[in-house]
Order: structure tokens, then sequence, then C-alpha cells
């Protein structure tokens, strides 16, 4: 009963890692087809090398950005709907509706707002006024804002996610509670960090663990909106972007491609660490 | 419990610190390079042939690249033939260009293209055209997207995945040639006894290196000038007579700004294929002078790049002078190309013409044709020559060429060099330059319509095919051939575009030039 | 590693398995509205909770504003839908191939999501109940795989699914090679995610947390392993396996990285790398692209809906793959 899966995932987890752990010491010819052991210290060469280093640092910019600010609105637009207002429901289903899009969908959406010419963004005169740069060079090609640009959008599809766990989360929290810290007089803003942080705090770990393991796997969003640019750079270039994107200078070098995968693989697993441990208490005390 | 997400950002920020730390690394090409391969060492692929009979006009110099030789004393193309450091012709993949006629029933073969907008819907009228032609062979065509990710995805898959037949740009040459994947064209030339006569010989020698024709050239283009005619007008300026010169194009792009006619001058880009490599290499042969030793890696495979000189200063200064004094504007990485021609119809600030490639004239006439901006039709739209460093108009040829991939069965050879034939003709020429604005490669195409009745009727495609005429005589006449050229654009891009940002020119140029040269080293010591 | 208890589909959430948890965030109103705001504070609100949507929507609204508005006049105001046609979303639907994209990926998707559930229930099951030797190393060993990323192994995948699979030796029916369909094909894209580290560990869960005696009475009942999970197990964990198959489904459809790699035929591609290849290919034409987003996204709009009640389930389940 369990060889089908352990089939799968032996061939298609286990068996590739550990080749991948193999190639990624050789180097090979420009076309990938002839390569020769380089010991296993050419992933310290890969690690240290500019473009990984920064790459590792586009990613862990993005993931500074991403996690913080999609946490941030999806708790508070969260609680923001959680009120008892007339017509709530159509704002939650607002917020909520992002779920339905890919990172594709999305990309490609962001792609057209934030084109400098002719996009949607820069047709609003007010904005541009405030902000000169969605025009020249635009956000997407200007060095300093186009990784927070990813951000956002990358942010803005994963809002909807966000925003429907944390309200189903605020759902769990007993209103009695609320009501009667309000009657000892708590205000609003106490009672949110006595009373719903503290219930939300696993699902809060939850979005953080999975923002920040999407973030250190983005690779669409580069992909369609800035092609790992603007140049020079590459400010846009994530791990995941550095080994697979297109006419990454390690595109036809299956050696160095395998050793950055790896290194991904072993950062994310550093995480997973951290996250597990995080995870393992949050269960035991659960 | 609840710090957990506080710990994650801590450690975040400390590997962030920990990363910047470690900067000023080398490059990851440097991997395992800790006892860097000997720079004398000669390439490393076998075979440095015998002069070898069926290599075309060439006695063989079978010494490869040395090193330290001087780069500015390249020897004339005339007196050195090329070396050979993959093998001699009679040892390459052969070319069955009967095999055809033993196929049982019709033959089918894909084809991998990266033609996108207005150009795809014309090679699918081609395709179709030729399949409904003849019953002997069926093209079916794969729209990779790019030609990036046809390189990519060509070199990512094994023998089984790659196509019958594909089209590859002009700046692989050296190292698809080098790969051992591909039958030779030349092979099914001198097979098929086909006659190159007619071709332009700048448009072949593109895809000539170490003397053997790899591919059949098939879509070639040049960069032209686009421009506004109404604001040309507006600003006083003669829409008949555009700018050829860098200058003049500096003077024009001053009318256009002080008179309020545009926003810009020009909007410029430092993509790979536009602005931040393919023209910086076309101004070189613009100007007449090799980019790259051993006579731009024709004669032998180069072992450095030459742009770090007073004409790579120059450039760099002009595009620096321009852009800071805001005569023109850069729109950036434009990586689908289409953000310049975006700037030209932006509502504020527009720039009144882009330089970008002759190939999208269709696109352009076809998204101005459907009234995409308002109050430019396409006959506002005027194309000129490529403005260069020089009075006269002249441009390397660009675009792609034809390959056939090796390791096929013979039918499917022979299909793929048949439709080879049938993109090369001169008919299908006439009828795909007057589709695209793409310029046919051949001589007697100009003459066939529709390309001759459109030539006469709209000069505006002519252009391009004009300005491949000028003949040249040294190695400048064509792009370079260089190993790791397509990572050496992006050495340029890089250098265009911080040259836009502000930089020190010079520097930029230094590091460019060390760090393309690097890469040189690197591909001749894999390779 | 302590032991590890694999997190319930969603803490938080999860902990009751009942009705309350797999609830989407309820629209409806509650009864006692104590700490509704009042007068300037309840228009405040309201105010900042139509500021923000417009925010969040405005993407939308460019994309569908665009995406109906005729060539000739989407560049020249794109904020104002003042022309509508369907030519484009039509345009997109055909010459961008979007109806072939969304076939092929419903059938991955469903696929994938089919066998996951099965060999998710089998393994799952194998884990629950059955004794064997070095189980906890396997189990750990099928733990540790839910660690690795796919960026990590898809380079070496590719080559997998390539070139099929050679084995040392020689099975009944199969041979000693297994041909993955190659490169773009359906079984390149489903293969590799027959089946996870993780459904495995959600249906052992699932499983454990049944009545300990059911198993023992089935089986003096004579009802083997099969027949216990076909009748027995299945109509039990129902809202678990239901919260799998959503999750599963979404993460099929909205593969991104995988089929770009190994697709390159115009006719195999999912909707995903086919957006990508419409977008890549008609970058002059940003309201064709949009068209085709716009169809791309109605699809999952749909299943979402109807699948609203196992949504959250289906997120938090997922969340712990991340």
């Amino acid at each position: 009963m369990l060889a089908p899966s352990a089939f799968i995932l032996g061939l298609f987890i286990v068996y590739p890692l550990g080749r991948a752990v193999w190639l990624g010491q050789q180097r090979c010819n420009a076309f990938g087809d002839q390569c020769r052991s380089n010991g296993f210290d050419q992933y310290l060469d890969i690690f240290t090398s500019n473009e990984f280093q920064s790459a590792l640092r586009a990613t862990i910019i993005l993931t500074v950005i991403t996690v913080p600010l999609g946490l941030f609105l999806g708790v508070g637009l969260a609680v923001l709907a959680d009120k008892h207002l007339r017509g709530v429901g159509f704002f939650r289903t607002a917020f909520s509706s992002t779920i339905a899009t890919s990172v594709a969908v999305a990309s490609l959406m962001w792609l057209f707002l934030l084109q400098p010419s002719v996009g949607a963004l820069a047709n609003i005169d007010w904005i541009n006024s405030l902000f000169p740069v969605i025009k020249d060079p635009g956000l997407l090609q200007d060095p300093d804002t186009a990784l927070p640009s990813v951000a956002m959008s990358s942010v803005w599809a994963g809002l909807g996610f966000t925003f429907i766990l944390v309200t189903a989360s605020l759902q769990g929290v007993p209103r009695e509670l609320h009501e009667a810290a309000a009657v000892d007089g708590a205000t609003g803003t106490m009672r949110f960090w006595k009373i719903t942080v503290p219930l939300l705090a696993p699902t809060l770990i939850f979005v953080v663990i999975v923002l920040t393991t999407r973030a250190f796997q983005t690779f669409g969003e580069v992909d369609l909106l800035t092609n790992g640019g603007p140049r020079p750079g590459n400010s846009t270039t994530t791990i995941t972007y550095f080994v697979y994107g297109e006419a990454s200078v390690i595109a036809s070098d299956p050696g160095l491609q395998a050793g950055g995968a790896v290194l991904l693989f072993v950062i994310l697993l550093f995480l997973s660490g951290l996250q597990l441990r995080g995870l393992g208490r949050r269960t035991d005390l659960g | 419990m609840r710090t957990t997400p506080v710990r994650l950002v801590s450690v975040l920020t400390a590997a962030a610190l920990l990363a910047a730390a470690c900067t000023g690394g080398d490059s990851v090409l440097d991997a395992g390079n800790d006892d860097p391969p000997e720079t004398a060492a000669p390439v490393t692929t076998p075979t440095v042939s015998e002069p070898s009979g069926s290599a075309p006009d060439s006695e063989v110099d079978s010494t490869p690249d040395q090193p330290d030789a001087e780069p500015d004393d390249t020897a004339p193309p005339e007196t050195v033939g090329p070396t050979t450091t993959i093998a001699p012709l009679a040892d390459l993949p052969p070319c069955p260009v009967e095999a055809l006629d033993a196929a049982d029933g019709p033959v089918s073969i894909t084809f991998w293209h990266a033609m996108a907008n207005e150009l795809e819907t014309a090679l699918v009228d081609l395709v179709a055209g030729y399949n409904s032609s003849q019953d002997r062979v069926q093209v079916t065509l794969q729209n990779q997207t790019a030609y990036e990710s046809a390189i990519d995805k060509y070199i990512a898959g094994g023998v089984g995945s790659r196509p019958d037949i594909v089209q590859l740009p002009e700046y692989v040459v050296q190292a698809f040639a080098q790969s051992g994947t591909f039958v030779p064209m030349q092979a099914c030339i001198e097979a098929a006894d086909f006659d190159m006569g007619p071709i332009l010989p700048r448009i072949a020698d593109t895809y000539v290196f170490e003397g053997i024709q790899w591919a059949m050239p098939f879509n070639t283009s040049g960069p032209v000038l686009y421009f506004n005619r109404q604001m040309f007008e507006a600003a006083g300026l003669d829409p008949d007579d555009p700018p050829v010169s860098l200058e003049e194009l500096r003077a024009a792009s001053q009318q256009l700004v002080d008179s309020g006619a545009a926003g810009f001058g020009i909007a410029l880009d430092s993509g790979r294929d536009s602005g931040g490599g393919w023209f910086f290499e076309q101004w070189f042969g613009r100007a007449g002078e090799p980019f790259a030793d051993n006579g731009n890696g024709r004669i032998a495979p180069a072992t450095e790049v030459l742009f770090d000189n007073d004409l790579g200063l120059e450039l760099l200064t002009y595009l620096q002078d321009m852009t800071a004094s805001g005569l023109a504007v850069t729109v950036g990485d434009n990586s689908g190309g289409q953000d310049t021609f975006f700037k030209m119809i932006a509502q504020d600030a527009p720039a009144a013409s882009t330089i970008a490639t002759s190939a999208a004239i269709s696109s352009v006439v076809a998204a101005l044709g459907s009234g995409v901006a308002e109050g430019l039709t396409p006959d506002d739209i005027g194309v000129g020559p490529m403005p260069g460093p020089s009075d006269t108009p002249s441009a390397q040829p660009g675009g792609a060429s034809i390959w056939i991939p090796a390791g096929k069965s013979d039918e499917v050879t022979a299909a793929a060099w048949d439709f080879t034939t049938y993109l090369a003709a001169a008919q299908t020429q006439s009828t795909w330059a007057a589709a695209t604005g793409y310029v046919p490669m051949r001589s007697d195409a100009v003459e066939l319509d529709p390309i001759a009745a459109l030539y006469a009727a709209d000069p505006r495609y002519r252009v391009a095919y004009d300005q491949l005429l000028p003949t040249v005589d040294d190695a400048s006449a064509v792009v370079p051939a260089l190993g790791p050229l397509r990572e050496i654009r992006a050495q340029t891009a890089d250098a265009v575009a911080a040259t836009y940002a502000g930089g020190n020119v010079e520097q930029i140029l230094a590091d460019a030039a060390a760090a393309s040269n690097a890469l040189i080293t690197t591909y001749n010591s894999q390779n | 590693m302590t032991d590890v208890r694999v997190p319930a589909p969603a803490p938080g959430t999860a902990a009751s398995d009942g009705d309350e948890a797999s609830k989407p965030p309820a629209w409806g109103h509650r009864t006692h509205a104590w700490d509704e705001p009042h007068g300037w504070r309840r228009f405040g609100r309201y105010a900042l909770l139509v500021v923000i949507t417009v925010a969040v929507l405005f993407p939308v609204y460019t994309t569908v504003v665009s995406a109906f508005k005729p060539s000739d006049k989407f560049l020249v105001n794109p904020l104002v839908p003042d022309s509508f046609t369907l030519d484009v979303i039509r345009e997109a639907w055909t010459s961008g191939n979007l109806g072939r994209y969304l076939f092929n990926s419903t059938v991955v998707a469903i696929a994938i999501t089919t066998a996951q559930v099965v060999t998710s229930l089998l393994s799952g099951y194998a884990f629950a109940y059955l004794r064997f030797p070095g189980r906890k190393i396997v189990f750990y060993a099928f733990l540790a795989t839910l660690l690795v990323p796919l960026e990590a192994t898809v380079f070496v995948n590719f080559q997998t699914i390539e070139s099929g699979l050679t084995l040392p030796f020689s099975l009944p029916l199969i041979g000693d090679h297994i041909p993955f369909g190659g490169l773009n094909s359906f079984q390149a894209l489903i293969v590799p995610f027959l089946a996870t580290a993780f459904g495995t560990f959600l249906m052992r869960q699932a499983l454990l947390d049944l009545p300990s005696d059911l198993r023992e009475a089935a089986r003096l009942d004579g009802i083997g392993h099969l027949g216990f999970i076909r009748h027995v197990a299945v109509p039990l964990v129902r809202p678990t396996l239901a919260a799998l198959a959503l999750f599963t489904f979404l993460s099929a459809w909205n593969q991104y990285l995988w089929p770009s790699l190994i697709i390159n035929e115009a006719d195999a591609n999912t909707v995903q790398s086919g957006l990508r290849v419409l977008s890549k290919s008609n970058l002059d034409q940003p309201n064709l692209v949009m068209a085709g987003t716009v169809i791309a996204a109605i699809p999952i709009l749909i299943v979402l809906i109807i699948f609203q009640k196992q949504l959250v389930r289906g997120l938090t389940a997922g969340a712990v793959k991340g």
C-alpha cells in the first residue's frame, strides 16, 4: 500500500535531490554535455559568488517585504471587516478575491497596471505627480523600485489567502471574551493585543511560514514582470530565477544550476528547521 | 512561541548581513576554477584539423588562438584562413538530402521558432503555404516565445526532445556550431548543390564559423530608426531626411525637445537584443571597428573583446549625454521590445523616435492601423537608417537563421533540408519580407512581388535592405562570433544601463570588458 | 524533531474537526452586535473599507476594462469602460489558444487530484494501521521529503521525464524501462505529483482520529484493508479528503515553474505556462493578454465559489506544506 507513494516520492524527490547534490559539484561546457567533477567546495564558490549573493539578497529583501506586509494587511483587513457592519460581506468577498488569481494571472495584471507609458497607473495624474517614478522610468524599470513592486504584486496575489485564513480564525475567537473584557473597561486596542492576537497566533505563525516559503520560491512574478532585471544589477533576480530563469548566466551549465538549486534547498531547510520547531511547540501547546 | 516570527525575521536579517559581508566574491562562472586553466591552453575540443579539402577557400591555420596576440594587429581575413576547432566538414554529420525520396509517406517535422506578434502570423501563413504546396513534408510550428527560450530549451533537452529544425539568432553561431549537435548547413548545400550565389554575402557570412556555413539565413533584419513624422514636422525637421549620424540625431533631438514637438528626441533602452547589446555591437561595425579579436571571432575563436577603446568610450559618453540632457529617455530593459514604442505614444512626454529592429514594422503598422494611438496613422511613422557613428548608412545583418539538428533519421533531416530550401527560396523571401519587415536575404528576391511592389510603394520597408548593401571588406562586416556572446551582451547591456544611471563611463566600460574577457576565457577553457 | 504530530490541518481552526472549522468566513450576520461602531467611527470604518477595496480591486478593474475594450480604444483611456467588445476575448480564446490550455489544465489538475487522494489514502492507511519492520524510519523518510522544495528537484526530474526511467531489473508487464511520455505530454505534467508526503500525513492523521475499535470490528467482520478504506474510512474522513482534494487541485492548477520548463509545444501548455506564452509573444497587445488572464481566472473562481465550504480547510491544510 505504501508502494505507489514511496515509488513516486523516491523517484521524484529523493533521487533527484541526491543526484542534484552530485551534479552540483560539476562544471560543464556551454552545452552541458561534457561535465567534470570539481569537488564539493564548488558549493562554497557558488554560494559566495556575486550572482548568488545578489540573488540571495533579492530573495531576502523580497521576504522581508512580503511577509510582514502580507501579514499586516491580512490581519488588518480581517479585523477591519470583522465588525458587525452592514454590507461587510461585500468587502470580505472583495478582499478574498485575489485567491482566484494564480501567479501568472496576478503578475500579468500588474504588468499592464505598471507599464510606464500606457499602463493604467500612468494614466492617473495625481498618483504620477506624487510618484514620478511611475512614468520615468517606471516602477518595474527603476532598479530601486523594481523589487518592491514585484513584492507588491506578490503581496496582492497572496492577500486573499491570508485574509481568508485570518478571518476564519477570528471567528474562532469567542465573542464572550471580548464582551467580558469590554465590560471590564478594556479598549479595542487592548483587546486586540490581549485577546485576539494570542488566539490568532497559530494561524499567524502559519501565514508567516507559508509567506516565507513562497517568497523563497518566487519565480513566476519575476519571469513575467521583470525578467530578472532591471539592469544594471538585476535587482529582482531571486535564487529560483537565478537557477531557472530565461537566459540566466548559468542556464547552460547543469552543474551550476544543480548547485544553485541545492543551495536553495539548504537555505529552506534551515528555515524549515526554525518553522518546525515553532510548529512543534505550537502543537504541543495546542 | 509568539517570538517565532520575530526570530524568523531576525534570522533573515542576520542572513542578509552575512550576505552583505560576503559580497565582493567572484562571478559564479569562476566557481571551481581554483586553479584557473592555463589561459594558453588551446581549445580542448579534439581535432585541430589538418587543412581540409571540404572546408571552403581555406588554407587552414591550425594554430588556435594565442592568448596574448596583439589584439590591434589582427591579420586581415584575406590572408589567414579560418582555424578549425571543431572538425573538417567531412567528419561532421552528413546531410542525406536524397533520403526524402525513399520515405514511405509524408514526413512530419517540428520547427521551433521564436516569432511573436505579426511575425508569427506571417510565419504561420508561410508554413501553411509550404504544407499545402507538396505532400512529402508536413511542418508543425512550435512557438518558443523568444530566442532565449528556444536556446535554453534546446540545450536542456536531449536529442529526442529537440526539434527537427530550429530558428536561432545570429549571436549563438559559435556556441551552437561547437555544440556538435547540428548537421552543418554546408553539408546540405554541397550535397544538394544548392546555389548560394544570390544570397547577400554579408548575410550568409553571418552564419559562417571557421569556414563552414552552419545555418541558412532566414529572417534577416537590421536596426532602423522609427520616428513620428508629425513631430518631426512640428519641430521644423524634414521627415524625409531623418538623422543618420549620432550627431545629427543629437541635433534633431535638441530641435524636437526645444520646439516642444516631443517630450524626448528618442526613446532608448538597455535591452540585450536592442540598445544594450545588439546596437552597441552594430555601432562598432558601423565605425568599421572589430568588436573582438581574431577577426571578430570569425577567423579563429576570439580571445578577447576590443570594445574598451576610444569608440566604446565615445558611444557610452554619447548615450549618457543624451539622457542626462533630457534629449533622450531610457525605458529600461525593454525585454519584449515594445516599451520604446509605447513611449512614442505615451500621453505625456512622448518620444519622437526610437531605434528598433526592422522586423517590428509590420507590428507597428498593424497596431497603428487598428487605431491604438489616437491621431497617429501608420503613415505617420517614418523609417530611417540606423543612426550610428558615421555619416553613411550601414548595418550588420541581424535576425536569425535555420539550423538542422543532427541525430535525426535520414528522412527527417532530408525533410528539414527541403523545408529550408523553401524558406530560402526567392519567392518565399519576398513574401516573408513583405509581411514582416525583415529583409530578403537574397538579391533576386527583391525583384519579385510582393516585396518589389512594396519597396516601390512604401520605401520604409526598403531602408533595412539598403543599409545592408554597402560592401564591407573587413571583419566588421558581420556581427562578432563569440562563444558566450549572449552573456557578453548581458555585460554590455549592464554597462549601457549603468551609463544611463550616470556612472563613470570609463570604469563601466573597463568592467564590462573585463567581465566579457573572463567569460571568453572560461568558455574557451571548457569547449 | 520530537514527535511532531503532523499539525492538524489548521492550527486555530482544525482542533475541532466539526463543521465550525470548515465553514468559510461566515458572510452572514451575527446576532449580537454590541461592538458595532456608531456615528463617525462607523463612517470612518466604511470609508477605510471602501478605500482599501478600491485599491485591492483596482488591478482587477483595469484588467477587466481593457480585456473588453476594442484594440483602438484600450490605450486611449484605460481606466474608463467607454466601449465594449467581446472580440478580444474571442481572439484570446482562439488564436491565443486559451481554450486548449484550460482543457489541459483541467485534465492535469483532476488527474493529480484523483491520484493524490488515492495514494494518500493508501499510504496514510499503511502508516496508521499496518505494522511492518522499519515503519518508523520509512515514516520519517516520508516526513523528510516535505522539506525538499520543488525547485531543488525539478532540474533532475526534467531529465527523468525526458528520457524515462531505466530500471536495473525487469518488472513484469513494464519491462526495465518506464517511459514517462517525454516532454510536452500529460504524463510529464502529472506523474511527478502523483503522491505527496503531505497527503499521506493528512490522511494518516484523519484515520488515526477514527475510533480505534472501528478497524478491529471491521477485521472481525472479515473486511480487508481495501474494503475497510472504501466502505468504512472514506465516508468518515470525507471532510479531510475534500480539503486535500481542493488544496491539491489548486496547487496543481497554479503550477508555473514545472510546466514552463517541460513544455515547448503550444498545444501542451497548461493555463499558467500558456499565459506565459501568450504574454511573451503578444507584448504589443496588452488587451489581448488581459483578456487571456480574465479567461484563465474565471474557471478557478467558479471552482472556489462551488467549494467555498472546503476552502478554509483546504488552504490551511496546504499551509502545512507551504
